[in-house]
């Protein structure tokens, strides 16, 4: 086994522990940081994938993926606070407005 | 000596992750992301993609992380979350955690040896990144910077109307 | 249009005016509807009679195809021979004598529309059931009937008991189709057709055993049984006369109770091969027509003993085909028709005449002031009681003959029916007695107004009194032809269909030494009915007292026979063991059982999955995660097992 294939597995394994956490907790600012875990796995990936393969779209990907991070995090905390100031909490089993 | 630093910094990234799951305090949670975040970017390092490498810490660790410190600084509380820090699906969720990674262990990886293009490992360094990357992905980039004007505008002009109204 | 079309559907015409707008028109307008239907129609099956006569080949008229499945076809087809060709110029022409009838006895009706309405439906149905070709349009027509008889017995609905005994009717008459229907499965299955023609010639080839037949037989029988009031399901006659007289002239004496005798006779092919079922039904006869006669005897309402004699006339009908005397049968369903509608239509006058009056011991001393009624009533009745030369006497003689000479004939049948026609004689008389003449017994307020009817029912009566003297000559029994010298055209012309089935082996003792016997027989059967008269003149007219002490001495007995043998009794108690069965049984415990388990056991699985499904949206944005991860694990599984 290479390193390669070993450092896939590890992005598999830090991807699942992210959305684990994003199951698990109950804090909603860590559920946010699980994601961020999740986005980091998939950097992972295509940096050994690009690495494998000695090309430098898969490095070039990775930038994308920054950006998207970053937009993302700007916008999720800007819903975050306003979540919090709707339900007074951080604990999400009190946001279950989309219950059915 | 390569597969010493990959394994050392697997482990720690590993780790980490298992620590942002675990710890209670969110202030401590975000450290561990910090430190997870700073391994992977060494494990970047040791497959010679430094210039990932560095912008994984820019952008990352000093970005992404430094917001989110301060929303938990502005948002940290004592409340039901920190006395009982787990939902009801924890034990559910663990077995199916424990499945994903052996799924993707046992999926037969791709046979076939990869033809490495001409340019050894100099293929990341700085220079020939740069030109390489902006030479073929040029307007993706440009594109990417304006989804994230769109993305800090429609921060601010969410945050403006939730305090408004 | 076909002839045969034109018959069926003119009195169905005529029902559909009359009902759907006939209270709107005048009278005059509906009775000349209603009575002009079966006037074309008459003269209609007298065109085709005429040419049948000549021809002797059946009309067939082919309607439509009724049914048309792979294995089953039921064509609906009209057919003409000479047994359909003799019921529907009876059925034609009485129908249309009662219709004129029924325009002056009805007059004052409120009703009037729809009573035409009805019986023009009922001449469609009856007329439906002799024409039809096969037995699924036989049903047709006899369930038809009996749908009409129950509108026109109950037409005086505002009553109830008059709407009870419409009930009784059909429901007796129900029980009797299950027999009929299990006998058309039963022949289906073996003969596969229910073509009458078809059925007669597959079972003259004998392929099916003789216990199928008589099954066959029997089942038939019930089904007969029902429809003509013979033992044990004759309890509705007698009830049946509380609807308007002419209905009981019409339905209740001479076509819809004479049904049951058609159907032996279509389906004689399956009789002459089921010796066992033949024996049921000439015994089954003599007993109807004896039980009959004696609950004649001891009837007051003058309609019921015109109800219990047709009873008993037509088990001597039942007796003629259980001996295999077919023609008989129908030459006395004949001449029956004739004489037994003027007593009805006499009785009716009376009815008429008194205001609604039917108990006898209420009349009394009417022959003077209604003459033409007492003429033709003793007339009508000579013919019943068999004295010659009117019709009753050559009919009821021929089957007195096959009764001792036929197949499964004896002494014994001889005998019951000869006792039956001396009650016959008897109770008529006595009904004659006690209505025309002795002292009048009618109440102070109805003195006044007795007279005779309008022309249209006078006229009628003197018709069928008329008809009732000539009708005779048409079937003049052997010994007497052979004395004339003279054929008779009523057998003749039913010779190439039905005919008399030939005394086979034993019971039957065929005519030996000419017709010296035969003659014998004649002349006890004219000594019996006069010495009925005679007597019923002596109890009841010379002395009266014996006439009181026979009453009070037989005790039980006469309790028993006007009672009518306890059927009804006896059919309350089925009744009422069935309804408690259905309460106590059905409804309490198969009912509830069924509610649980059938009903909302499905109801309750389904709320439990829907419940379960809900609690997955439950809104937890943490739950919906985990069911993302659960199918990418999921999926990912998938992958490693089959990729």
């Amino acid at each position: 086994m290479d390193k390669y294939q070993f450092l896939i597995t590890m992005a598999g394994v830090i991807f699942s522990l992210g959305l684990l956490g994003v199951a698990v907790r109950r804090n909603l600012l860590v559920v946010m940081m699980c994601l961020e875990i999740m986005l980091n796995a998939v950097v992972l990936s295509f940096v050994t994938s690009a690495s494998r393969s000695n090309t430098v779209a898969g490095a070039s990907m990775t930038f994308f993926i920054y950006v998207a991070a970053s937009c993302e995090i700007a916008l999720a905390m800007a819903i975050v606070v306003l979540l919090v100031k709707r339900h007074g909490t951080l604990d999400l089993d009190a946001h279950q407005d989309l219950k059915g | 000596m390569d597969t010493f630093f990959i394994l050392l910094f697997s482990t720690l990234a590993v780790l980490f992750a298992a620590l942002v799951l675990i710890l209670r305090q969110p202030m401590r949670a975000a450290l561990a992301l910090i430190a997870h975040m700073v391994s992977l970017a060494c494990i970047y390092a040791t497959l010679n993609v430094h210039v990932v490498a560095i912008f994984q810490i820019l952008i990352y660790v000093s970005a992404v992380m430094v917001f989110m410190v301060y929303t938990i600084m502005l948002l940290d509380d004592r409340d039901a979350s920190y006395r009982q820090r787990f939902s009801r699906w924890v034990y559910p969720a663990l077995i199916v955690a424990v499945l994903i990674p052996l799924s993707l262990w046992l999926l037969p990886a791709e046979s076939g040896a990869l033809v490495a293009p001409a340019g050894g490992p100099e293929r990341f360094s700085f220079a020939a990144f740069a030109l390489d990357f902006m030479k073929s992905y040029w307007f993706h980039f440009e594109l990417a910077t304006v989804l994230l004007l769109i993305g800090v505008l429609s921060a601010w002009t969410a945050v403006k109307e939730g305090l408004d109204g | 249009m076909n002839k045969l079309t034109l018959i069926l559907m003119l009195p169905f015409l005529g029902f559909l005016i009359n009902g759907l707008i006939g209270s709107r028109l005048p009278k005059k307008a509906v009775s000349l509807i209603a009575c002009g239907m079966p006037a074309i129609c008459f003269a209609l099956t007298w065109s085709l009679f005429s040419g049948l006569r000549v021809s002797r080949l059946p009309v067939v008229e082919h309607l439509f195809t009724w049914v048309a499945y792979p294995g089953f076809k039921v064509e609906a087809a009209l057919y003409f021979d000479q047994i359909s060709a003799m019921m529907c110029l009876v059925v034609t022409g009485v129908g249309t004598l009662i219709h004129i009838y029924s325009v002056g006895y009805m007059s004052h009706d409120k009703g009037f529309a729809r009573y035409f309405a009805y019986l023009n439906l009922f001449l469609f149905f009856m007329l439906l059931l002799v024409l039809g070709k096969n037995m699924v349009l036989l049903f047709a027509g006899w369930e038809g009937v009996g749908i009409a008889s129950y509108l026109l017995i109950g037409f005086w609905f505002q009553d109830s008991d008059k709407t009870a005994a419409g009930l009784k009717a059909f429901i007796v008459n129900r029980v009797g189709d299950t027999g009929f229907v299990l006998a058309a499965f039963v022949i289906y299955f073996f003969a596969n057709t229910l073509d009458f023609q078809e059925i007669n010639a597959f079972f003259a080839t004998g392929q099916t055993s003789v216990a199928v037949m008589n099954a066959i037989g029997i089942m038939l029988l019930i089904g007969a049984c029902g429809k003509s009031a013979q033992i044990p399901l004759h309890v509705w006659l007698p009830d049946a006369m509380a609807g308007p007289t002419p209905v009981s002239a019409l339905i209740h004496a001479a076509t819809m109770v004479t049904a049951g005798v058609y159907l032996l006779c279509r389906l004689n092919g399956v009789f002459l091969h089921a010796p066992g079922a033949m024996t049921v039904v000439a015994y089954g006869g003599a007993l109807t027509a004896l039980l009959g006669a004696t609950m004649g005897l001891t009837q007051y309402n003058l309609k019921k003993v015109l109800a219990f004699s047709t009873m008993s006339q037509i088990g001597l009908m039942f007796l003629a085909c259980g001996v295999g005397a077919f023609n008989a049968a129908l030459f006395h369903l004949f001449t029956h028709a004739f004489f037994k509608a003027c007593l009805f239509l006499g009785a009716g006058a009376i009815i008429h005449a008194l205001h609604g009056e039917e108990d006898m011991r209420n009349m009394g001393a009417l022959g003077k002031k209604l003459p033409i009624t007492l003429v033709t009533f003793l007339i009508a009745s000579l013919a019943l009681s068999g004295v010659p030369p009117f019709a009753g006497f050559f009919s009821k003689d021929e089957i007195l003959w096959s009764a001792y000479s036929g197949v499964n004939g004896s002494l014994g049948l001889w005998l019951v029916a000869s006792i039956s026609s001396f009650l016959t004689a008897f109770y008529m008389f006595r009904a004659i007695i006690m209505t025309f003449f002795g002292e009048s017994r009618v109440p102070a307020r109805l003195e006044k107004g007795i007279h005779e009817g309008p022309a249209t029912m006078s006229g009628v009566l003197v018709l069928l009194a008329v008809c009732s003297v000539a009708a005779g000559f048409l079937g003049l029994p052997g010994a007497l032809r052979e004395m004339a010298g003279v054929s008779a055209p009523f057998y003749d012309f039913l010779a190439p269909v039905i005919g008399h089935a030939q005394a086979e082996g034993a019971g039957g003792h065929p005519a030996a030494g000419g017709h010296r016997l035969e003659t014998l027989f004649m002349g006890i059967s004219i000594a019996v009915a006069l010495s009925g008269i005679a007597m019923a003149w002596v109890f009841f007219s010379l002395r009266k007292e014996w006439a009181v002490r026979a009453k009070a001495s037989s005790g039980y007995a006469y309790d028993l026979v006007s009672q009518g043998y306890f059927f009804d009794a006896l059919y309350y108690v089925v009744v009422r063991f069935l309804d408690w069965v259905s309460e106590s049984v059905l409804a309490r415990r198969v009912e509830h059982g069924l509610d649980a388990g059938v009903l909302t056991a499905p109801n309750h699985s389904v709320n439990y999955a829907s419940r379960l499904f809900s609690s997955m949206q439950a809104g937890s944005v943490q739950g919906y995660v985990f069911y993302v991860f659960l199918g990418l694990a999921l999926v990912l599984l998938w992958g490693v097992l089959h990729v």
